[in-house]
């Protein structure tokens, strides 16, 4: 998979090179003849772009069978589109790259909705067509002109039940109090949500964080730092937590309760003060599915998709509709249910969209 | 009549342009960038003498590859003395059990590590077990954890420029230093190691340089804590989208080197050291 892409990478720099003058006619063709199976690569890249088909862009894992059986089943069978996947992925600097190179090959990105913010101001996505999508069915203040929010993740943490036998923590507060709470922590290592948490442990209230205040909130994160470990990937924070690394760890709230379900309840799970992220799907500039990609979004917000996507993957659903709909046992582990609501955070993607490069930039500085 | 220049040069001519077209232009564009993203100018350079971030990132680089360096040569050093010492059997076996230990992905070295060496990890819980520690030794999730995660990868790249350094020496030189009377630590120190130099140099070289350029292991063995430039430059490009500040960074990498090479180069010949011919 990599090696296809470095191929694909190498080819296009080629072509790139090709067209600018820089290289020659021949050399790129013999370019082209040696690596043969790239050049089935690069042709495989075109199909993916052809029109008459959505090509998700998105992480991997479970959750291309996730949304191939949430949304896509369903998006194929009303529109006869198929739904197809680039697993490696949409992180921000990469959905740049590929509309700056002119050769976008994807036409939805899962998201975060500060990418939208982001991304839109520079002019490298799609506005959204509201007459297709439904501003109603999501979180208010969550859909905007360059994305709206489909699920919502959350940052939120995890305790080892045997290590506070007399009283579990509760809190951020509890969890940045290493007197009261002895252990090692984990959070999350490019600043989301860790610089949220510092912030609501310091006693900022849920509804006040934003703009943050990442200097008050590097001083309580420095101030646990030897005893905080960091971790940059989901995997990454599971494991620290059931290999007992870690007496507390934050973690993306949705594998909270695979989390608590394979260690048999020793860790748990703390939804107080959880911090609400709306995932978002965004279109890349000159996406080459065209105006279908938008009855995809639409299909997406649909309450069977949401509900499917929640059982799928523990992400909570935006559409009003569907979280009234969802099961009692499921409440407690959906973000934003009538219990958790009361109790939570909701990120800002604007403030995120406009400051990311300052707080992550900060929040490295101060961590290592 | 003679050609001006060698008709070699004309079978490799279309290699290259390739690489002149692959791999220059790429760099020459990270250069351009680092010049004028966002706006042009040497803002991105004057950083460095600005942000207290950037030069403890670039210590914490460069500190960590010195002492990798420096065990993985030794460690390198050791084997590659045994092994070539070693009859033939023996010896095929341990170049065996070196390339295995070459092709182990990254990654699943460095979770073995962590299941080894971590918290609650084999070393621990049997130390623990034993009574011979009250809490667990943090060997992973710190410099530790990082140093030990890349000597571990880097020693086979040390193993192989010294090994055949040593196989190229006549072992009658060192009969004759005994012979004439030296003890066996004079000879080595006196005969065998200065023979030795130029691998050890050449292993110093490429464990420095690749070094450099690690990325999974500080991410994942050094807990967050250990920022080193690889992953700082990724951060750049994918999440800030500072790529001016990236491209910098990635062209002092570039720039470091070559500084490296020519250093060498006034020491030594560059071209003995990568197996070339001896003039």
């Amino acid at each position: 998979m990599h090696d296809k892409n470095f191929m694909r990478e190498t080819l296009l720099q080629g072509a790139q090179a090709f067209q600018a003058g820089k290289l020659q006619r021949r050399s790129f063709l013999a370019l082209c003849g040696m690596a043969g199976f790239a050049s089935a690569s690069v042709l495989a890249g075109r199909a993916e772009a052809a029109a008459g088909e959505i090509v998700m862009w998105n992480w991997g894992g479970q959750s291309e069978e996730c949304h191939q059986s949430a949304i896509g089943a369903a998006f194929t069978k009303d529109t006869g589109v198929p739904l197809k996947f680039d697993t490696s992925g949409p992180l921000q600097g990469k959905i740049k790259e590929m509309v700056d190179s002119g050769n976008v090959t994807a036409d939805v990105c899962d998201a975060d909705l500060f990418d939208a913010v982001a991304l839109g101001k520079t002019g490298h996505l799609e506005a959204l067509d509201y007459s297709v999508i439904d501003k109603t069915k999501t979180i208010d203040g969550y859909a905007l002109e360059f994305g709206i929010s489909i699920i919502l993740y959350g940052y939120a943490f995890m305790y080892d039940t045997q290590a506070y036998p007399d009283g579990p923590p509760t809190s951020w507060a509890d969890f940045f109090d290493t007197a009261k709470f002895p252990g090692t922590r984990s959070l999350y290592k490019w600043a989301n949500g860790s610089l949220e948490a510092a912030l609501m442990a310091d006693g900022v209230a849920a509804d006040q964080l934003y703009p943050l205040d990442i200097d008050r909130a590097l001083k309580r994160i420095t101030a646990i730092k030897a005893d905080t470990i960091y971790w940059g990937s989901g995997s990454e924070a599971h494991d620290m937590i059931v290999n007992g690394e870690v007496s507390m760890g934050m973690v993306w709230q949705n594998r909270g309760r695979s989390i608590e379900t394979e260690t048999n309840g020793r860790y748990k799970l703390v939804m107080n003060q959880a911090l609400a992220m709306p995932g978002a799907y965004i279109v890349p500039k000159g996406n080459p599915g065209g105006a279908d990609v938008m009855k995809f979004i639409a299909t997406a917000q649909s309450v069977p998709a949401q509900l499917d996507l929640f059982a799928c993957l523990g992400m909570t659903p935006t559409n009003p509709e569907a979280i009234a709909q969802m099961a009692e046992a499921d409440q407690p582990y959906s973000i934003t249910s009538a219990a958790n609501m009361p109790n939570i955070a909701l990120n800002d993607p604007t403030w995120w969209g406009e400051n990311t490069d300052a707080a992550v930039n900060a929040f490295l500085a101060a961590i290592s | 009549m003679r050609l001006p220049v060698n008709s070699g040069w004309l079978l490799v001519l279309p290699f290259l342009l390739l690489v002149g077209g692959l791999f220059l232009g790429p760099i020459l564009n990270v250069l351009w960038i680092s010049v004028t993203d966002p706006t042009p100018g040497v803002q991105n350079y004057a950083q460095l003498g600005s942000s207290d971030t950037l030069r403890r990132i670039l210590w914490t680089t460069f500190r960590v590859c010195v002492i990798c360096t420096a065990f993985s040569v030794i460690l390198g050093y050791s084997i590659a003395y045994a092994m070539v010492h070693a009859t033939g059997p023996a010896q095929s076996r341990m170049l065996g059990l070196l390339l295995v230990s070459f092709w182990i992905s990254v990654l699943v070295r460095t979770f073995s590590w962590l299941m080894l060496l971590g918290r609650n990890g084999v070393v621990n819980s049997t130390l623990d077990a034993l009574g011979i520690i009250s809490a667990p030794i943090p060997f992973m999730r710190n410099e530790l954890g990082v140093l030990i995660g890349m000597v571990h990868y880097m020693v086979p790249y040390a193993v192989l420029p010294i090994f055949a350094a040593m196989q190229s020496i006549d072992g009658r030189v060192v009969q004759a230093s005994r012979s004439l009377g030296a003890t066996g630590a004079q000879t080595f120190w006196r005969v065998y190691l200065p023979l030795t130099k130029p691998g050890v140099v050449a292993a110093s070289l490429v464990v420095f340089i690749i070094n450099l350029g690690f990325y999974v292991i500080p991410a994942v063995l050094g807990g967050g804590k250990v920022l080193m430039v690889a992953e700082y430059i990724s951060v750049q490009v994918l999440i800030t989208l500072q790529w001016g500040t990236a491209a910098m960074l990635a062209a002092i990498l570039l720039f470091g080197v070559l500084a490296l090479m020519f250093v060498m180069s006034r020491f030594m010949k560059l071209s003995t050291v990568f197996g070339g011919a001896r003039t």
